[in-house]
């Protein structure tokens, strides 16, 4: 094929992380210098699959002119879908009933027919799944990682887990100050239902008296131990950093309570392990509500849960997020000039690499024991749940 | 699978469960057969194993032992990837949903726990009805018999109407559960062979009814005024799950009331208070349950709503 002509596309899986626009931009631009074509398809796959929804066809050519007008910090340009699995495609037929038909021959066909060689897809750890399954039919893909929680494996960063970061510690320095002048002590539950990357780093950042993660199973008694030793009357609170996927080390007595669950949490996730119903994915706020009920039968203290939850996904990108957005979407590009597929783009310090799909699905990044991070959050006297 | 040709008894239909000793599903106590594949997609349904029409994939965490004990799952003849741990937590295995989705009957059921099985399994009319007939002297005196539920049995109405003819052979009551959304010619072929029919009347703005089941209501309207016509010997039975927020009001009560009043042979109208029982299912499938922030709705509202159908049926509190 004539490089002058060919014709790429990029599209986004469901999820928000702030700043798509950049990894957008990145592959635009980059594609441009290549004299590529590169096309965005909306909404996920509906672009292609439905484009009679559109009236521009449900493809967005992405030149430089309109790449130069994005707000960087705006919204993403092609949209997002709830649903980007291909192989489901829910559909009210013609016989009006509801029903999930598999799409997936039909999406190839019409990547064909547009004349598209190679799809780059921001995604998030479903999302791997899904385009390694397309993958697998014969798509020529090139994944880019997305997660708030830098939950996914075989990179060091995922993009938009820099501007949650950003954000939470932002969050917790108001809280911190709401705690103060409150005389209590705050709960804060942070998004992250398998790792506690997000929980661990802002939770250091501000300085928290306790983080609670799902890779460490938690005494709340070692936790209250601890807040009795930092609270006093010239200190009269305390934070509390807790992942919404943390965990009890043993059931307190008489209940049969964990943080993440109850009834809003029980039984509602894909990644659910333990006893069935201990984690959710789509509702926040228990985790937080039963640490804060449980330190309040232990401590004379005032404790109050505050949830921040899908919050952080708004906002504008940090300065990481910004280049590291342009770097994923120009590294996707450059990863299909070098007959790269079935990949994913992965940030290794301080090279952009890519690595087989095969090694980023099916695994979780989650923290480490020998972390760092773990030691320095024990060096700053922070209570990660019990003694380590 | 319904062949014409084939013998009634040996006609096949999916199957998702069989469940003895029901006392909401009709009159008396019944036997509840509960076929596979729905046609709407309701966001507070609390049967999610019933909606796709083949059998499929269904995992129970509580029962893995885990990978160091057993593993099973991790290697072939189960489907590369589809299983898998995760480094640093517990060493339960997690399922990849969008990989398992080539794990059949067959694989699942090497799982030594159970923890793998599958929702819904191929069965004849006559392999449901010897089960069925199990409970034939209660049913005779309660006044109950059997009932097919589903996801939507009008959506299997060879396999419906040779069962429901079977159970009619054998002097067993029978009833049907519906949402009404299939064409008429399933309705008309099953509903000989019905002595109660069960239908939901979920919401009459049609607007409402695809925003919150993902179809419109006009042809379950239709549906439904034609059976209540052409078979004026069955005894119907309406009912609402009600769900607050979306239809837990007095305009909807009435609209239903004013759609089934004028029919004699419509006995009921019964208010079913939603309920969060079947979210564990969801979690069994790996799919998102969509309605998680809506709660049951309080007593006094059902309360108030009932004393407007009891009124329209002409009952007071005493009765």
């Amino acid at each position: 094929m004539n490089k002058k002509t060919r014709r790429i596309a990029i599209n986004v899986g469901g999820g928000f992380v702030p700043g798509m626009n950049t990894v957008v931009a990145g592959a635009a631009l980059a594609a441009g210098e290549l004299g590529w074509e590169l096309v965005g398809i909306r909404n996920g796959f509906d672009g292609l699959l439905h484009p009679d929804h559109y009236t521009e066809g449900g493809l967005v050519p992405l030149d430089r002119k309109l790449i130069e007008s994005l707000e960087p910090a705006g919204g993403g340009i092609l949209g997002q879908s709830a649903r980007v699995d291909p192989f489901h495609v829910r559909q009210v037929n013609e016989d009006n009933l509801a029903e999930e038909v598999d799409m997936s021959d039909f999406l190839l066909e019409r990547l064909k027919e547009e004349k598209i060689d190679a799809l780059i897809s921001v995604v998030g750890g479903r999302g791997l799944s899904i385009l390694y399954k397309l993958h697998r039919k014969g798509l020529n893909t090139v994944c880019i990682p997305r997660s708030i929680e830098n939950d996914i494996a075989a990179t060091m960063v995922s993009f938009g887990f820099n501007s949650a970061l950003s954000f939470t510690i932002e969050m917790l320095d108001r809280i911190s100050q709401a705690v103060i002048s409150a005389r209590r002590i705050g709960v804060v539950e942070v998004l992250g239902e398998q790792s506690g990357w997000l929980a661990l780093q802002a939770g250091i950042a501000a300085v928290a008296d306790a983080i609670l993660i799902p890779e460490i199973p938690c005494d709340l008694h070692t936790v209250a131990a601890k807040l009795k030793e930092r609270i006093s009357l010239s200190r009269p609170y305390g934070l509390v950093v807790v992942a919404e996927g943390a965990q009890l080390a043993e059931k307190p007595q008489g209940q049969a309570e964990k943080p993440g669950s109850g009834s809003l949490k029980d039984s509602l996730s894909p990644g659910a392990t333990g006893d069935s119903g201990e984690h959710v994915i789509q509702r926040s706020g228990q985790a937080a509500k039963t640490v804060a009920r449980q330190l309040q039968l232990m401590l004379p203290e005032e404790t109050y849960p505050v949830v921040l939850g899908p919050l952080v996904r708004g906002g504008p990108p940090t300065a990481v997020d910004r280049q590291l957005g342009l770097a994923y979407g120009a590294g996707a590009v450059q990863a299909v000039k070098a007959g790269e597929n079935g990949v994913m783009v992965a940030f290794a310090p301080p090279n952009i690499d890519f690595v087989p799909l095969t090694e980023a699905i099916n695994k979780v990044r989650t923290v480490p024991a020998d972390s760092e991070l773990i030691q320095i959050a024990q060096s700053l006297g922070i209570c990660l749940g019990r003694e380590l | 699978m319904n062949n014409q040709t084939t013998k009634p008894s040996e006609k096949t239909g999916i199957v998702l469960n069989i469940q003895r000793y029901c006392s909401h599903d009709g009159p008396g106590i019944r036997t509840t057969v509960f076929l596979k594949g729905c046609s709407v997609r309701c966001k507070w349904c609390s049967n999610p194993e019933s909606i796709r029409p083949k059998p499929e994939l269904a995992y129970d965490v509580s029962k893995c032992t885990g990978a160091e004990e057993c593993g099973l799952c991790l290697k072939s003849p189960f489907p590369e990837g589809a299983f898998y741990v995760v480094d640093g937590a517990d060493d339960k295995i997690r399922v990849n949903w969008d990989l398992a989705t080539e794990c059949d009957e067959e694989t699942a059921s090497l799982c030594p726990t159970d923890a793998l099985y599958m929702f819904g399994k191929e069965l004849t009319v006559e392999e449901v009805l010897t089960e069925v007939e199990k409970d034939a002297s209660f049913y005779r005196n309660t006044g109950g018999g059997m009932t097919l539920s589903g996801g939507e049995c009008f959506l299997q109405p060879d396999f419906c109407a040779a069962l429901l003819e079977g159970a009619h052979s054998s002097g067993i009551n029978t009833a049907i559960e519906t949402a009404g959304n299939v064409p008429w010619e399933n309705v008309e072929k099953v509903l000989p062979h019905v002595d109660v029919m069960l239908h939901d009347l979920k919401l009459t703005i049609p607007e409402r009814h695809k925003k919150w089941t993902g179809v419109d209501n006009k042809r379950i309207l239709e549906n439904f005024k034609k059976a209540y016509e052409t078979f004026p010997d069955i005894r119907f039975i309406a009912r609402t799950p009600l769900i607050p927020v979306v239809n837990d009001d007095e305009e909807h009560i009435r609209a239903v009331l004013e759609f089934i009043r004028p029919h004699k042979n419509v006995i009921d109208y019964e208010l079913l208070p939603y309920h969060r029982f079947g979210t564990g299912k969801y979690e069994f499938l790996g799919i998102v349950y969509e309605l998680s922030d809506f709660t049951t709705p309080s007593e006094e509202s059902v309360q108030r709503l009932q004393a407007i159908i009891d009124e329209a049926f002409g009952r007071n509190k005493e009765d």
